[in-house]
């Protein structure tokens, strides 16, 4: 009984330190990215608290609804996706912290909880009423749909080849985080991995509506897509489900690939671990994110619809698919003694 | 059975630069009709013109028709002017306005290249092409006085002479702008992203290019030879070596595209920084102006009656102005026939069977200059008609027989 | 190369922005209190950049030269400038000049010129700033 009390206060506890922390650090790197894509443009850019004042205003400005949207429907959609972002980042480990809530599946959760922000937007973008919001909702379930494909490759190799591996609930992320994935391969798997790398780094901006596959977002074309009709503490709602998102899928390729951690190498023990291991994640996610959204976003001009779903299906399907057969091949490699 | 639904975009939409009221019929992603309604700029300036100012008055004002082609409108005045009134132009003065006019080529085509690239949602190349245009814009803030209303020209020559002294800075800026032209070369035509935006993407085939009159760089993609620098040769450019630009001269092939247009104009920055530095080198000596006295100028157009055409090549096409004089000093008639009217029409068979994605970047591809195109109206007892071919050639032949018998 | 533009980016990152700075780097919540703190050098701003030779901003009218002439009345585009017959002078109405210089061409006696100016803007329409006589 007092378990059971203990747990639910720490669940609650936990869940509520996530949230404070993911929404102000999603922010810091958002406003870490605009600077640093502003002075790639040879510009000055805006500084670095400048999201935190975007949401301070937003959150301060009239909310309205236009008259034909579905009311309940319009206002329920910014909620369900800052909460399920924020969900996501109760199942990961944060430097050496172990996650909140953790499951024998964890993984898979993970893959079905990241599509829920988005179909959030498309449920709030076709209860807008508006042309371009419906196009705007259209081109995401599309882009939703073509995504998913390398994401689960890429994904369910790295759980299989733990399992081969000899590893208990490879599907769990804090097993995953214990054992990482480069000390049990070879040089074939090790390949193999690297191109799985690449490939989750170019979902990352297909997940998040960034250019290059911000098609549903487009400004120039569709003026602002599933948004166009969101304004006030809704929009707000919306700004930090994307914030959050961000941290979240930095946190999972960071967890995947990175888990690595400085203390057990300076031989910290205590408090200064934590919080040695704390900064350390930090970094290690600010460069996911530089690498994976800043410079994607400021490198390359905005794909069509089309060209969208041909690059996920065809060109990085097959990519992460050799990934795959290499970090399969790795196993029969070893157990057969070749390498 | 498909569904069809209509989108508007415009008048004001974040993908169009001048407010023009576009009607789409949309199946998916797919256009089926397109329908355009323009008229939202309109100024009535032309009616503060006529009857109203005299020609040296009318010059400050026809170069704020247009922000970017303000060197084009006010050189085909001085032309109408010249040819009603018979005034004959030193010829120093004709260099001078031919470096002037290439230089604002050179700013107008870097300023679509930047705007282009925004479109297609390429924001680092928008900044970087709008550094390089600030290099021309502070040579003709040194040369002219200010960076956008240049103020340059004068019925019978130019206000301004270009001294020995500024020449290195001007061939300063004509290096800079060789060695941004590979960097802008570069980025945009070897980007695989940007190809896969405007190969084969807005095709506007030789024919239609002929049949609805194009003018300017979109015609000049589709492989029509049409260029009014080269056909009928207006100030120094029959001294000078020019010929028309069309996309073979890099790729080899004419597809009529996007792709094409960008490299029509890129090439024309080229070919402007090549005829200023010949109109350099050759730059005769003399005076500005046919008569320096505004006093005298202005009795001199008082006593004119007579009507005069003036053409010149702005960076958008070939643009006409119409000037009819009456011995009065304001004249009676100035009629602007501005290049992005020929170039509306051929929006329609570009933009059929495209994707909505691809209708930012194929309207931004013609340049279209709306505040150029707006000009005045005259409504008579409300009546409203559309006027068939037949009617106009009718019209014409009675015209016609009444100046001949 | 296939992604022309990274390679561009990379290297600008760590070069100097481009931007002409604004005097001061954040807006100043109290613009008169900012003014009289850089008057006495307690705060620096950003230096201005310089205008060229020949720029066309407010116009500067020399009253002692002129005649009376009216030609640039008759010149000027937009009717900005009022012949006064008392005295025999022009007024000039510089929230309707366009700056086209036409009346500094036509002066005979060159009693019109323009100087570097340009910061010309005030809230109140019939400020006295905006009239030159």
């Amino acid at each position: 009984m007092i378990e059971i009390i203990d747990q639910a206060f720490k669940a609650v506890f936990g869940a509520i330190g996530i949230a404070i922390f993911t929404i102000i650090f999603g922010l810091l790197y958002k406003g870490i990215d605009r600077k640093l894509a502003a002075h790639m443009q040879a510009r000055v850019g805006p500084p670095i608290r400048q999201p935190f004042w975007d949401v301070i205003k937003l959150f301060s400005k009239e909310n309205i609804v236009p008259e034909q949207a579905i009311g309940w429907l319009f206002n329920l959609a910014p909620v369900i996706a800052l909460a399920s972002s924020i969900t996501i980042m109760l199942y990961l480990p944060i430097g050496s912290f172990g996650p909140i809530l953790s499951t024998e599946g964890d993984l898979i959760l993970i893959l079905y909880l990241l599509m829920i922000p988005s179909l959030a937007m498309v449920l709030g973008g076709f209860a807008s009423s508006s042309p371009y919001a419906t196009v705007g909702a259209q081109r995401e379930m599309v882009l939703m749909i073509s995504y998913e494909f390398p994401l689960a490759i890429a994904i369910i190799s790295i759980a299989w080849r733990l399992n081969e591996a000899n590893v208990q609930n490879p599907f769990s992320l804090s097993s995953i985080a214990s054992y990482p994935i480069w000390n049990n391969v070879g040089i074939l798997g090790i390949l193999g991995l690297l191109l799985l790398l690449v490939i989750l780094v170019i979902v990352t901006p297909g997940e998040l509506s960034k250019i290059p596959f911000d098609v549903p977002e487009a400004e120039t074309e569709i003026a602002g897509g599933l948004l166009v009709e969101y304004s006030g503490r809704n929009l707000g709602m919306f700004y930090l489900a994307d914030a959050v998102k961000t941290v979240a899928m930095a946190t999972i390729i960071v967890t995947l690939f990175f888990p690595y951690n400085l203390s057990p190498i300076l031989n910290l023990s205590g408090y200064v671990a934590y919080i040695t291991d704390f900064l350390f994640y930090l970094l290690k996610v600010f460069l996911v994110i530089l690498f994976s959204v800043t410079l994607i976003r400021v490198g390359v001009a905005r794909l069509k619809i089309d060209q969208v779903v041909s690059t996920y299906w065809i060109t990085l399907t097959l990519i992460s698919l050799v990934g795959l057969v290499l970090v399969m091949f790795d196993k029969v490699a070893i157990s057969r003694g070749w390498i | 059975m498909k569904v069809s639904y209509s989108i508007p975009i415009g008048p004001v939409h974040p993908a169009l630069k001048e407010p023009v009221m576009f009607e789409f019929e949309i199946e998916g992603e797919r256009i089926v009709n397109v329908d355009f309604k323009v008229g939202h700029v309109h100024r009535g300036i032309e009616w503060i013109g006529m009857h109203r100012k005299n020609p040296l008055q009318i010059l400050p004002i026809a170069e704020r028709i247009c922000g970017i082609c303000n060197i084009s409108h006010p050189f085909a005045f001085c032309i109408a002017v010249e040819n009603a009134a018979k005034i004959d132009v030193p010829d120093r003065a004709q260099y001078i306005r031919t470096i002037i006019a290439e230089l604002e080529r050179i700013h107008s085509h870097i300023l679509w290249a930047g705007v282009a690239a925004h479109e297609i949602g390429f924001d680092s190349v928008l900044y970087l092409t709008w550094r390089v245009r600030e290099k021309v814009l502070d040579l003709l803030e040194y040369l002219t006085g200010n960076r956008i209303t240049k103020a340059m020209f004068t019925i019978g020559g130019v206000r301004r002479d270009i001294t020995k002294e500024q020449y290195p800075k001007i061939r300063e800026a004509l290096d800079f702008y060789k060695k941004s032209f590979e960097k802008l070369k570069h980025v945009f035509l070897d980007d695989k992203t940007v190809k896969l935006r405007s190969r084969d993407c807005g095709i506007l085939t030789k024919e239609d290019a002929l049949k609805l009159c194009a003018v300017g760089p979109t015609t000049r993609a589709s492989g029509v030879k049409k260029d009014v620098r080269v056909d009928f040769p207006y100030a120094a450019y029959g001294d000078l070596d020019i010929d028309y630009i069309t996309p073979d001269i890099l790729t080899g092939e004419v597809r009529g595209d996007v792709y094409d247009r960008i490299v029509v104009r890129l090439l024309e920055v080229k070919q402007s920084v090549e005829i200023i530095e010949q109109c350099l080198d050759n730059m005769p000596d003399g005076e500005i102006m046919f008569e320096p006295k505004v006093a005298k100028l202005l009795a001199l157009l008082k006593k004119t009656s007579g009507d005069g055409v003036g053409r010149a090549e702005a960076p958008r096409g070939e643009v006409i102005h119409y000037v009819k004089m009456r011995e009065q000093d304001t004249p009676y008639t100035w009629k602007v026939r501005a290049p992005t009217y020929n170039n509306l029409m051929p929006w329609i068979p570009m933009l059929k069977g495209e994707q909505i994605a691809d209708i930012p970047i194929v309207a931004a591809s013609t340049d279209p200059c709306l505040s150029c195109t707006n000009r005045v109206a005259i409504v008579k007892d409300g009546r409203k008609e559309i006027v068939t071919h037949e009617y106009l050639h009718k019209l014409s032949v009675e015209k016609t027989r009444r100046l001949i018998g | 190369m296939r992604f022309a533009m990274i390679g561009e980016l990379i290297r600008q990152m760590f070069r100097r922005p481009f931007t002409n700075l604004f005097p001061a780097k954040y807006a100043p919540s109290s613009p008169s209190r900012f003014v009289e703190a850089v008057k006495k050098g307690e705060i620096k701003i950003n230096p201005p950049i310089e205008t060229p030779p020949g720029f066309r901003g407010k116009i500067v009218y020399d009253r002692e030269k002129c005649i009376g002439c009216r030609l640039c009345t008759k010149v000027c585009p937009t009717d900005a400038i009022e012949y006064i017959e008392e005295k025999k002078t022009i007024r000039i109405y510089v929230n309707r000049c366009t700056f086209s210089a036409l009346c500094t061409d036509a002066c005979p006696v060159n009693a019109l010129s323009m100087s570097n100016e340009f910061l010309l803007s005030t809230t109140d329409k019939n400020s006295r700033d905006l009239i030159v006589e």
